[in-house]
């Protein structure tokens, strides 16, 4: 299968542009790009799930949040652990999570997925807020370290690290083919021997280890974290958002989807400042998508675009009700 | 009803040694629909049987039951030395039973190709390529190889839901009326093919319409009414049973 070598060659163009970017613009704009590169990320760690699977999850931000606060908590007293002993940590806090919620739910229809991960996130939310030890509203501090090219190049390595797992996985290897055929047709891939509720959960792990990662990151990145900046639910709505807006299910559609909204918000905010009017763009991309873009801007480069049975179709269908992503 | 011919005395059930199939006693309802209602029957080894029945005579939730897809209310049914009756999907396909779904269950949004790998991508990856590769020519599918499934014809999903289960290499094969509303050249393709695995030793089961594909390529027939088994035998056994043929002819589908 040749062709799919071929996906290979803008990643590499765009490795090499991405790995010379601090020696081309100033710190506002390597800010801007280190921003652009974590929602990239972040969209591709939805973006496992909800397209490669099928399953709705509408309690992402949870383990960004997760993430976040194992660092926070891990760095500063008593046990001021160095950053990257933090990630890990991040890792398993936000994997012993994602099995709680991921084994018994994901067996279910995937209405009761969408639920179970959106009322974890609000509890967890709301837990945060009360609790001493996070700091409740008030937030914690991290040790600053106000090194933009370190958190550029950190976060472009584990972005090009995302993309790499996913491309490795899901578009190359057979567990990848595990993962679409249930998606497509769940009884039918019970029928050709897969464990679907244990590829399903494999999968929801790795998407939430992921997000945790970045969730490190940027607590490092931005110093100071409280429960809004790190479990919003916003923060889950621009990942959809822009998964669906660059091609639920594809490899890069995330990346285009989740670069072009976030450099759309940066410049929104310098014209205008903190308006609803990036708000309003959301909707209006999630209206187009849903009205003309099934296949998101990556559909559009398709040779032959899906009409039916889309990966939309399926997830929305998992969400309506329908057994197994077929209606 | 007479029983003539029923060919499923529960002594040659139990004794299970020549059959890769035996279902005992096997009862699922829906609602108060008795979809299986005491459904008792066998394959033998390297056997095609044939099972046919009026429209709603319980045939598909039968292939269903035995697949795992549904579980049933009560009874046995025994695979290949295994007691499989409740078990999951997944690991009654792992010992070896594979079947079609009558409504062609693609994975739209794949190529042909990658679903007839994703068929062997839990089992059978050994070789899988090679034998996707093989398989698109048996079926006479290259042309479509890149294609989503989706954008097939009906019959070319049919002969795909087939090619899947040929990459199963299971030991019996379930067959849910596959050569239903394609067209002649298509069936023809299918018949080489079910010739061809049963040289391999695989059993089957086929739920069919056609009475003269019935007739040319089934060794036993089954017939099922109202969720049982209302006879078994050979072709023409079952056409001099006037009674069974009013059941299965008098109820058109
Ligand atoms: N999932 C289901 N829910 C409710 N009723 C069903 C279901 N599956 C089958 N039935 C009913 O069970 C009976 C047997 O159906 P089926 O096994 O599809 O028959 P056949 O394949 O012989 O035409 C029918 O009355 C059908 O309506
Ligand atoms: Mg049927």
């Amino acid at each position: 299968m040749k062709y799919r070598w071929v996906s290979l060659v803008p990643l590499i163009a765009a490795i090499v542009l991405l790995a010379l970017l601090p020696a081309l613009v100033n710190n506002y704009w390597l800010r801007i790009a280190t921003g652009a590169l974590m929602w990239a990320g972040l969209a591709c760690s939805w973006n496992m799930l909800g397209g490669y699977a099928g399953y709705i999850n509408f309690g992402q931000s949870a383990f960004f949040g997760l993430g976040a606060y194992t660092s926070a908590l891990l760095m500063g007293d008593p046990l001021s652990l160095p950053f990257f002993a933090t990630i890990p940590a991040g890792i398993v806090v936000t994997a012993i999570f994602a099995i709680i919620i991921g084994a018994p739910t994901l067996r279910l229809r995937g209405a009761y997925f969408a639920i179970a991960t959106w009322a974890f996130a609000e509890v967890l939310t709301q837990f945060v807020n009360v609790v001493d030890f996070t700091g409740g509203i008030g937030g914690l501090n991290l040790p600053p370290f106000l090194d933009e090219r370190f958190f550029y190049f950190t976060m472009f390595a584990a972005a090009v690290l995302t993309y790499l797992v996913t491309w490795a996985l899901f578009e190359r290897s057979r567990f990848g083919l595990k993962v679409k055929a249930l998606r497509d047709h769940e009884p039918a891939a019970e029928a050709m021997g897969i464990n679907t509720a244990l590829v399903k959960l494999q999968t929801f792990l790795l998407s939430a280890v992921t997000a945790s990662v970045f969730g490190s990151i940027f607590a490092y990145w931005v110093t100071f974290i409280n429960p809004k900046s790190v479990f919003g639910g916003d923060i889950t709505d621009q990942m959809v958002v822009m998964v669906l807006l660059g091609g639920l299910g594809s490899l890069w559609g995330p990346a285009i989807g989740g670069v072009g909204l976030f450099v759309v918000n940066r410049l929104i905010w310098m014209n205008w400042g903190d308006t609803a009017f990036y708000i309003a763009i959301l909707g209006a991309a999630i209206v187009l998508v849903v009205l003309f873009l099934p296949n998101g801007i990556v559909g559009l480069f398709a040779k032959r675009p899906a009409r039916s049975g889309t990966v939309l179709d399926k997830a929305v269908n998992r969400l309506a009700g329908g057994e197994g992503g077929h209606s | 009803m007479s029983r003539t011919n029923l060919a499923v005395e529960n002594d040659e059930i139990r004794s299970a040694g020549g059959y890769i199939l035996t279902v005992h006693d096997l009862y699922r309802h829906f609602g108060g629909i008795n979809a299986a209602n005491g459904v008792n029957l066998n394959v033998g080894r390297r056997e095609i049987a044939g099972l046919i029945g009026p429209n709603g005579s319980g045939k598909s939730t039968l292939f269903s039951l035995v697949a795992g897809t549904i579980k049933p209310d009560r009874g046995q049914i025994h695979f290949d030395g295994h007691e499989i009756a409740g078990m999951s999907p997944h690991r009654i396909a792992r010992l070896g039973l594979a079947r079609t779904f009558q409504i062609p269950a693609m994975f739209d949004n794949m190529t042909v190709t990658e679903n007839l790998l994703a068929a062997a991508a839990q089992d059978h990856w050994q070789g899988a390529h090679e034998r996707a590769a093989d398989t698109l020519s048996l079926l006479k599918l290259e042309h479509v190889a890149d294609n989503r499934a989706s954008d097939l014809s009906g019959g070319q999903q049919k002969l795909l839901e087939f090619g899947r289960v040929i990459m199963r290499q299971a030991s019996l094969i379930l067959l849910d009326e596959v050569t239903a509303g394609v067209h002649p050249n298509i069936r023809k393709i299918m018949l080489e093919a079910i010739a061809r695995l049963r040289e391999r030793g695989i059993s089957f089961l086929i739920i069919e319409h056609d009475m003269e594909m019935v007739r040319n390529v089934c060794d036993r027939i089954i017939v099922m009414d109202s969720g049982r088994v209302v006879a078994s035998g050979s072709f023409n056994e079952i056409v001099r049973n006037s009674e069974v043929m009013q059941t299965y002819l008098g109820r058109p589908q």
